[in-house]
């Protein structure tokens, strides 16, 4: 079934156009409805180059967009004489888990841009990164561009190095902290047990006196009912001899 | 119905400051007669939060637009599914339907303790009333949903097409009942320590609604996972992301309370750290709720910035100081004498679970925060991902799941060379089978295999425990298989009914491990055209695609990809994913489009398609994903969830009034076993 659709699609920043009747334009709607502000900034990079043959659009990648600072920012370096690529495509994705995207979504550049429809951000640092790769760059090279451009925010988690170490050994310290702590109470129970082993070996025969006559109290918090504890401990002194 | 709803939400203010006032003042100069008072106002707090409840419920439904809230979240043409639970959509409706678990919690639990625990019950009271007090004034004073427009839009906003699924409809109010059940062993400890009754007899109060919060907590983060799986487009169900991990403290925690509450009730010890445990617990709730409505960290679940969040770090701030005064004056009595007689030991395995999951929780917190540090202290902004929380997370989780296993086979006070011996043969052979077969089967993976490796362990455990219960209860009664089982869990409710428990974690550990054989692939195909893959079974994948179609549907319009799916050259069926446009009531286009994934879901693992874009009308982009094991991560939930409930479920009066059942059990292990 086909629909009418009426839809306008915002072509560069002026003009909007008004297409009728087909497919194109009802996708048109559904990427004007995905532009907020940021991410109409960079859809137009990822969705211009695909969009260019349908909508007769000349607009250029993210070339003639306003970016806020927490969005993309253009990595660009002149290929490398004689270039060839250093990366596969399967390290290239490796690569891209190791970034966050810098729209809000916290995911990384990989997941997002193959993942989040409306997120024009990572498909354009997916390009600036592949880009980078066909000129030739290594992967220490590029991931060196990108953290100059977007700082440390980019990397998905933080550097093993200076402040940063804080992150990553805190939480072991507090857990060996804790298990020396714990290893101190234990001991120092011990030795609780062994300076009242006087006391607790005569509460103990006064606990064995009093289960001799009434087996097992209702207050020790039992579930079984009286008869049938009766006949556990029949049971179980049986097994004992 | 709206006014009077509007007027209720500030006779619910006034009465939960009544609450507050004669209950304190009546606790401090002993007058009854102000107690009750401060009681009765309580019922009234909940009776008029209702109201106030109904109000909103009201507005939505009869699309009063001249209301910002139900303009904000709400659109005529919403289902009327999605209209009821656009409640808490948004920040003012959720605070007031937080406000009325509050309430309709703190009511039930004074009504319970109506002739029970009369001495603290003053205290606990007040303390109810402080924090209904504390939401109903941050809803009136600073989200209050009944605020309205200076005039009447024709239509809402609408409601964010990703709410719109049964999961979101549900998932919250979980959330909240747990989170917000947090609250009552905290007025309890609270009430405990003013009166300075610290011994067993709060903690008997208060396990009930910790079972309850722990309950909720589960499903509610359970039910958010699979949100987030099928809702979000990620293929992933979790995703360390702040506001998952603030749901995610106050369970940590509770679990770690579930567990040192018996060491309390059996022996007597660990008082203040049960009571630094259920503080913190309500602590990290409001620190949770703080995080997601502040827009103080980014995240995908975060309600907007706004100035609530200010409101929440003074309740928190307030409430962390004065409890840690309380706690600090009360230190004499909360001295236990400890003794235990070996390091190896139920207690000691206990004391170290604990560490895990308050280690766990110490990790994720210090995670989520992290970036506020970093940037206060150096000035740069930083992302800490879930690489991070997987990598830390990962061992204590290890460490924590060998300890499920652990605990249940060492005996109370002491445990003798000979029964560790009887007690492990069989759960650590169980592990080292399932071990040898996966490496055996090809597994290399280090992080699979340990979970793997554990994993069976715990099963062998649970396997033999019930084994063991249910071989005595046979001999002894001379019951059939099925009647022991069923009377060896109904007498026994919280020690299988933890196990049930702890066969979910299980299986979820399992889940977890599963995703570590994650395969993916992005492809951009035109109709007819064929994408080939291989799963890690080893299995071929055919997708064909049937080209990209358009339609109409309720208050959307669709744009979707369709697959006919082939594994093996055996035919899979139809797997389609769309792209939807929702719409407002004048066919204009709301919020941004967004994903229905498809998935072809089977225990062995989902075939997860997201349909990532249309290049033309014939040509679709799409990502496919290979997920082992999801289908068990629910499963698992389930079988927490169901093992919770038989913990939970009351048990005749006789048996509900006694302490920790697993006395006799624990001493019969060892003669059970020698028997056998």
């Amino acid at each position: 079934m086909r629909h009418s659709i009426e839809g306008a699609v915002r072509e560069g920043n002026a003009t909007d156009a008004t297409l009728r009747g087909d497919r194109r334009a009802f996708f048109a709607a559904l990427l004007r409805g995905a532009v907020t502000a940021v991410a109409a900034a960079a859809a137009s990079s990822v969705w211009a180059t695909r969009l260019q043959a349908q909508a007769g659009s000349s607009q250029s990648a993210a070339s003639n967009v306003e970016m806020t600072s927490d969005s993309y920012k253009p990595v660009r370096r002149d290929p490398k004489p004689g270039a060839t690529p250093q990366m596969t495509e399967k390290q290239l994705e490796a690569f891209e888990r190791e970034l966050a995207c810098p729209c809000p979504c916290t995911l990384d550049v990989y997941t997002c841009r193959t993942t989040d429809f409306n997120c024009g951000i990572s498909p354009a640092v997916h390009k600036d990164i592949k880009a980078l790769v066909d000129g030739g760059y290594t992967g220490d090279e590029i991931m060196a561009a990108m953290t100059s451009t977007y700082g440390d925010f980019i990397l998905m988690t933080p550097r093993k190095q200076g402040f940063n170490l804080l992150a990553w050994f805190a939480p072991f310290a507090a857990v060996a902290i804790g298990a020396v702590a714990i290893g101190a109470l234990l001991r120092s129970w011990r030795v609780n047990a062994a300076t009242g082993s006087a006391t607790r070996a005569a509460a103990a025969a006064a606990d064995a006196k009093a289960a001799e006559s009434a087996p097992f109290p209702p207050s020790t918090g039992l579930s079984a009912t009286p008869d049938e504890l009766a006949r556990l401990q029949a049971a179980l002194r049986n097994d004992g001899q | 119905m709206i006014l009077v709803g509007e007027l209720s939400l500030w006779v619910a203010l006034l009465m939960a400051a009544w609450t507050t006032t004669v209950s304190f003042s009546g606790g401090v100069q002993g007058r009854a007669d102000l107690v009750k008072s401060g009681e009765r106002a309580l019922y009234a707090t909940f009776a008029f939060t209702v109201l106030a409840s109904i109000g909103i419920w009201t507005a939505l439904f009869t699309h009063d637009f001249s209301i910002k809230f139900v303009a904000s979240y709400t659109s005529a043409n919403l289902p009327k599914i999605y209209t009821f639970t656009a409640f808490w959509a948004g920040q003012a409706g959720s605070l007031l339907f937080w406000a009325l678990i509050m309430t309709l919690y703190s009511a039930l639990a004074v009504f319970t303790n109506r002739s029970k625990n009369r001495h603290m019950m003053p205290w606990v009271t007040g303390t109810l009333g402080v924090i209904c007090l504390f939401f109903l004034m941050t809803i009136c004073f600073g989200a209050n949903p009944y605020e309205r427009l200076d005039w009447i839009p024709p239509d809402g906003r609408g409601m964010n097409p990703q709410l719109q699924n049964p999961g979101m409809a549900i998932h919250p109010p979980m959330l909240y009942l747990g989170l917000v059940a947090t609250s009552v062993p905290f007025a309890f400890a609270i009430g405990a320590l003013i009166s300075r009754r610290l011994d067993a007899e709060w903690l008997g109060a208060v396990r009930r609604w910790a079972l309850l919060s722990w309950f909720f907590l589960t499903i509610g983060i359970i039910l958010g996972m699979w949100w987030a799986y099928v809702e979000l487009g990620w293929a992933g169900y979790w995703a360390w992301d702040a506001v998952e991990n603030s749901s995610f403290l106050p369970w940590l925690t509770g679990t770690a309370f579930l567990h040192s509450i018996m060491i309390q009730e059996k022996r007597g010890m660990l008082r203040k750290w049960n009571v630094t445990l259920v503080v913190v617990t309500f602590l990290l709730s409001i620190l949770g709720t703080f995080i997601t409505r502040s827009g103080i960290i980014e995240s995908v679940h975060a309600f907007a910035q706004s100035s609530v969040g200010n409101w929440f770090l003074g309740f928190l701030i307030v409430a962390t100081v004065l409890t840690a005064y309380l706690v600090s004056t009360r230190l004499d009595d909360l001295q236990s004498k400890a003794e235990l007689e070996s390091m190896i030991s139920r207690e000691a395995a206990f004391l170290y679970n604990n560490l895990a999951l308050v280690g766990i929780c110490f990790a994720t917190l210090w995670g989520t925060l992290f970036p506020i540090l970093s940037e206060a202290v150096k000035g740069e902004k930083i992302t800490v991902g879930p690489p991070f929380f997987n990598a830390v997370n990962g061992p204590l989780g290890l460490l924590l799941l060998a300890l499920t296993g652990i605990g249940p086979l060492i005996a109370w006070r002491r445990a003798s060379v000979s029964n560790l011996r009887r007690q492990f043969t069989f759960p650590v052979l169980s592990g080292v089978v399932v071990f040898a077969v996966l490496v055996t089967l090809g597994m290399r993976n280090f992080y699979a295999l340990m979970s793997y490796l554990l994993a069976g362990f715990v099963m062998g455990t649970i396997a033999q425990e019930f084994y063991k219960g249910i071989g005595a209860r046979r001999r002894m009664y001379s019951e059939g298989l099925f009647a022991a089982s069923m009377r060896l869990i109904g007498r026994n409710r919280r020690r299988y009914g933890g196990y049930i428990v702890h066969f979910g974690v299980v299986v979820l550990f399992c889940a977890f491990a599963g995703l570590m054989f994650k395969k993916d692939l992005a492809a951009t195909v035109k109709t007819g055209e064929t994408i080939k893959a291989t799963d890690s079974y080893g299995h071929e994948w055919a997708f064909t695609s049937q080209g990209v179609s358009q339609f109409e549907q309720l208050n959307r319009k669709v744009l979707a990809v369709s697959f006919a799916v082939t594994r093996d050259g055996k035919k899979m069926g139809l797997l389609s994913s769309e792209k939807r446009q929702h719409v407002d009531s004048n066919d204009q286009p709301t919020f941004e489009p967004s994903t229905e994934v498809g998935i072809l879901e089977s225990p062995a693992q989902d075939v997860y398609l997201v349909f990532t874009g249309a290049v033309d009308a014939e040509t679709a982009a799409v990502h496919i994903n290979f997920n082992p094991l999801v289908w068990w991560v629910w499963f698992g939930g389930i079988m927490m969830a169901f093992g919770g409930i038989i913990v939970m479920w009351p048990q005749a009066q006789k048996e509900r009034e006694s302490g920790y059942v697993a006395e006799l059990p624990s001493e019969s292990d060892v003669l059970v076993g020698a028997g056998a």
